[in-house]
This record gives C-alpha cells, sequence and structure tokens, in this order.
C-alpha cells in the first residue's frame, strides 16, 4: 500500500464560499438538484447522490461577544474511515479501499442493494435512482491516480482544504489547534485525526471551532458491525430455544427417543 | 442526518416470507426427524410450503436491487461478517434444501424417508439462518433503533417459528388434515414459539429503553401495539384457550398470528423510513 493519503478540511479558514462544492460537481459530473428551502445560506441541507461535498452554514445567534449571529462554516465530506461501515457492509465487493487509503464504490459491480446507505455512520452514501447504484465522494480517484490533488482542495482559496499525505497532514493540522487555542479558540479541536480514535481514524479529518455535535457530526461514531457475533450469538440461543421447544412438541410423550417408522 | 436504506414493501414482504419460510422447513424438519410417522403430513406441507416461499423470496430480493441484472455480484465475495453477504447465499442454499426435501417429501419409499430426515436435519440450520439474520443484518446497520436492537435477529427468529407453524396450521386445516394429536401438536409448537416471541419482545423493548420509541410510540405505535401485540399474539391465546376444540377457531388464530408477523416486519422496517 503506497503512503495513505488525506485530505484536511481547517474549517476556521473556510469562508464559504462554496468554490469546493461547485469544483466537486463540475469534476465529478455530478448533475443539477433543485435546491430546497433550508431555513438559511446551507444548499443542500444533506449528501445527495449528486452533492459530494457540502458547505454547512451553522448559525450560532448571539455567539458573538457583542451579541451578533456567529457563523461556523465547514466544508463536509465522505470521511474515507479507516473502519468503513460501508465497505464492511458491501456484499458485492463493489465498495473497496484504494492503495492509498481512500474509500470507492465501483459503479460497475455495485447493484444498488443499499445496506452501504443504511450502514454509514455519516449519512453520506446515497442511492441514485436513475443509476441504481449508490454514490459517494471518490476522492477525485482519477484525479490523485494522475498526480492531481482532489477537485475541491484544489478549488479552495483559502486553503480550508488541504491535501497531501496524512501523516503530514496531521501533524500540521495538530500545530494550527494549537496556535487557534492560543488566539483564544478555546473550543479547537481536530476530528478523526487520531488513527487510535474511532473508527481507526478518517482520511478526511477535520479541525473543528466547536463541539462535533454543533457540526451535526457524531461524537464518537462507532462501526455498525461491530455487535454482529453478540446479536448472531444471541440468534443462535433464540434458535436453540425455539427448536427445543418445537421438538418437544412434537415427541410422542412417554417414549423417551425419537420415534422411527422407517 | 443519518440516510435509510429505503428497503420498503417488497423487503417487508421478503422479510415476513422468508421468516415463514424457514419457521415452516425447519418445524418440518424437526417433527420429520422427532416426530411419529403421524407428524409426516406436517413435515410434508413444512416442506412443500417452503420451497414456492423461498423462490418468492428470491424474485423479490433480486426485484428490489437498484440494478436487478447484477444479482449475481452477490456471489462475487463471501463475507463471513456482512449478514448480507451470508444472507444471499442461504437464501440460494436454503433453495437447494427446499428443492431436495419437497422432492423426497413426495416418495414413500423408506430409503427416501431416511435420506429426507438427514437432509432435513441438516437443513434445519438453514432455517434458523434464513429466519433470523435479517434481524442482525438491521441491528448492524448506522441507523438508530436498528442500531440498538440487540435481540432483533433472536425475535424474528421466534416471529418466523410462530408464523411458520401457524402457515402449516392453516394449510392442514385448509386440506382437511386437522385431525386429531398431529393439530394439538402443531398448536403446542406455535404456542411456545409465541411465548419465546412475547418473551424477547418484551426484552427487546426493555433493552432497547429510549431508543424504542419508534415502536411503542412513535406514528407506529397503534399499528405496533394492537396489530401485533393485540392482533397477533394475545387474541390468538385467548381464541385458543377458549375454544381449543373448535378447529376453525384454530385456524382463525393462525390467520391472527401471520398478520402479527407481517405487522412486526412492517413497524420494524418502516417506523424509521417513513
Amino acid at each position: 500500500m503506497a503512503r495513505t493519503l488525506a485530505m484536511f478540511t481547517d474549517t476556521s479558514l473556510c469562508i464559504g464560499c462554496r468554490a469546493c462544492q461547485v469544483a466537486c460537481k463540475q469534476w465529478n459530473e455530478l448533475g443539477l438538484e433543485v435546491p430546497e428551502w433550508t431555513g438559511g445560506y446551507q444548499n443542500h441541507a444533506h449528501f445527495t447522490d449528486k452533492t459530494f461535498r457540502l458547505v454547512r452554514f451553522i448559525e450560532e445567534p448571539g455567539a458573538k461577544p457583542n451579541g451578533d449571529l456567529a457563523w461556523l462554516l465547514m466544508s463536509d465530506v465522505c470521511k474515507h474511515c479507516a473502519q468503513a461501515g460501508c465497505l464492511d457492509a458491501c456484499p458485492t465487493g463493489a465498495i473497496y479501499r484504494t492503495e492509498y487509503g481512500t474509500v470507492n464504490i465501483n459503479q460497475d459491480v455495485c447493484n444498488g442493494c443499499r445496506y452501504c446507505v443504511s450502514s454509514c455512520p455519516f449519512g453520506v452514501v446515497a442511492f441514485n435512482e436513475s443509476t441504481g447504484t449508490a454514490k459517494k465522494c471518490t476522492f477525485c480517484n482519477d484525479r490523485i491516480h494522475n498526480g492531481l490533488g482532489p477537485a475541491c482542495a484544489k478549488a479552495c482559496p483559502t486553503e480550508s482544504i488541504q491535501f497531501g499525505f496524512r501523516d503530514e497532514l496531521v501533524a500540521k493540522a495538530g500545530k494550527r489547534v494549537e496556535a487557534l487555542k492560543g488566539m483564544g479558540f478555546k473550543d479547537a479541536q481536530l476530528y478523526g485525526a487520531d488513527t487510535g480514535g474511532f473508527l481507526g481514524g478518517l482520511n478526511a479529518f477535520f479541525l473543528l471551532l466547536s463541539k462535533p455535535s454543533v457540526y451535526n457530526l457524531p461524537d464518537n461514531p462507532k462501526l455498525p458491525q461491530r455487535n454482529v457475533v453478540v446479536d448472531s450469538l444471541l440468534s443462535i440461543g433464540s434458535a436453540l430455544v425455539v427448536g427445543l421447544g418445537v421438538l418437544l412438541s412434537f415427541r410422542e410423550r412417554g417414549k423417551g427417543g425419537p420415534h422411527r417408522d422407517a | 442526518m443519518l440516510k435509510p436504506p429505503h428497503w420498503e414493501m417488497m423487503i417487508v414482504w421478503y422479510f415476513f416470507l422468508g421468516g415463514i419460510a424457514g419457521g415452516a422447513y425447519f418445524t418440518a424438519a424437526i417433527a420429520d426427524n422427532f416426530g411419529s410417522a403421524r407428524d409426516r403430513g406436517v413435515a410434508r406441507v413444512g416442506y412443500l410450503l417452503s420451497l414456492p416461499l423461498v423462490a418468492l423470496c428470491g424474485l423479490l430480493l433480486v426485484a428490489d436491487l437498484g440494478v436487478p441484472t447484477r444479482f449475481m455480484n452477490m456471489m462475487r465475495v463471501f463475507k463471513f461478517s456482512d449478514p448480507m453477504s451470508l444472507g444471499a447465499w442461504a437464501v440460494g442454499v436454503f433453495g437447494l434444501f427446499t428443492f431436495v426435501s419437497s422432492v423426497l417429501s413426495l416418495s414413500s419409499s423408506p430409503s427416501h424417508a431416511a435420506l429426507r430426515r438427514k437432509i432435513g436435519f441438516v437443513g434445519i440450520f438453514f432455517g434458523f439462518f434464513l429466519a433470523s439474520y435479517t434481524g442482525v443484518l438491521l441491528s448492524n446497520s448506522a441507523l438508530p433503533f436498528w442500531r440498538d436492537a440487540r435481540l432483533m435477529g433472536a425475535l424474528f427468529l421466534a416471529s418466523g417459528a410462530s408464523t411458520g407453524i401457524a402457515a402449516i396450521t392453516l394449510i392442514m386445516f385448509a386440506t382437511g388434515q386437522a385431525t386429531g394429536d398431529g393439530w394439538h401438536k402443531l398448536k403446542r409448537a406455535d404456542h411456545v414459539s409465541m411465548i419465546i416471541e412475547l418473551v424477547l419482545l418484551v426484552a427487546l423493548i426493555g433493552l432497547l429503553g429510549a431508543a424504542a420509541k419508534p415502536l411503542i410510540s412513535g406514528h407506529f405505535a397503534p399499528l405496533f401495539w394492537g396489530g401485533l401485540v393485540g392482533v397477533g399474539l394475545v387474541v390468538p391465546f385467548v381464541l385458543d384457550f377458549v375454544a381449543h376444540r373448535t378447529r376453525a377457531v384454530g385456524a382463525l388464530a393462525a390467520a391472527l398470528i401471520l398478520v402479527g408477523g407481517f405487522v412486526l416486519r412492517y413497524v420494524v422496517l418502516m417506523s424509521i423510513q417513513a
């Protein structure tokens, strides 16, 4: 495996221009969607089968020292989890991990069972009705295999989205958090940078200025498949009890053992 | 923020019919292996019922895919820890068991009967699997309520047994085989399954705590309490208790158990997707 690539989204630098969202649409030919009323500047409300990069506009009324509305801006994307629920769920092998550590859906193999949709802890993977397949950010798989960064990172005018080797970006991100804390952003924190943390670390990780929940991110996302052994054992237990119940119901009373007629 | 997979009516039917197919098969195989000669009718009905049902299950699963022509892509991989992958394989393998058992159940030769029992004995495992894996599949997703329901597979298994036995009961009644001892054995087996189902249901809801909300107090609560707990579990028990000598009442109870089994799959799937 090649050295792991990553995207580091530093939300403290995001100005909400949505150049990333547009660049993603254009490079990946994602096509038109009817915008929806979300009650704010954000559009769309969620990731869709045609929106892989999404700038979140989070309003915090009265959060500024003078009582004004404060903005938190965050360009959100598929996290390319080191332990990816979608990948574990995929029964066709269409979802695979690339040599760079990113997670991709092979559109020629996916048969549209949609288990990955329900297995993403971030609500990223979406089903496309016209192709009948699951869609999500490809980490611009075509671009990174030709020495280019993802379109979103390339288009970002403030370097809020940075692309590079994961270890280098994590080191850089750590320094940035310390700098921001020194500037008074006491809640500045990294999300998904730690490979010893949740989901084995995210290959698209973030610097947030507030708690994850403020950004509609789960505080401690878990791998959906973590209970498969326990749940299976409980089912086996149920099978033994039910099976025994049915067996005793059919067994001839007073005859001690199975009665064979042949 | 999390996305539902839009597994709707076709999957509700699949979960329901798959449960019946699995339940009817393992009941048939248990009756065949551990019952008496008089239980052979139950075994035959169970085997012959599971065959068309599992075929229908396969069709429902394929039709629900985004690209049905690619259904064979499920056979590219075998992922032991993935309920969807194992399930796809199990439907196929279980289908073979139901076919062979059905064919052998039509023969009266003793050597065929011995073979049928052996095959049925192994097939019990696949019947159990088909009836329960759908619950484990849901409980290993990222969606609230599903992901919290540790006993979903166990509950689906018990429900597969109660509905599978109810379906056999109804067919026995409709074909005039509802006679004597065999009928009471079927009823007894169904009651045992329903008691286990009820215990698991209570445990499931207890363990879910606040996560049980979509089921017990949301928009689907009337259907859950009325359709599953009332019509599907309590009323059949009462009917069988007060009129256990009347075959028609027993058949009605069996029909209500089937309604309850359908409602269970419906509320579990739709309550967080609708």
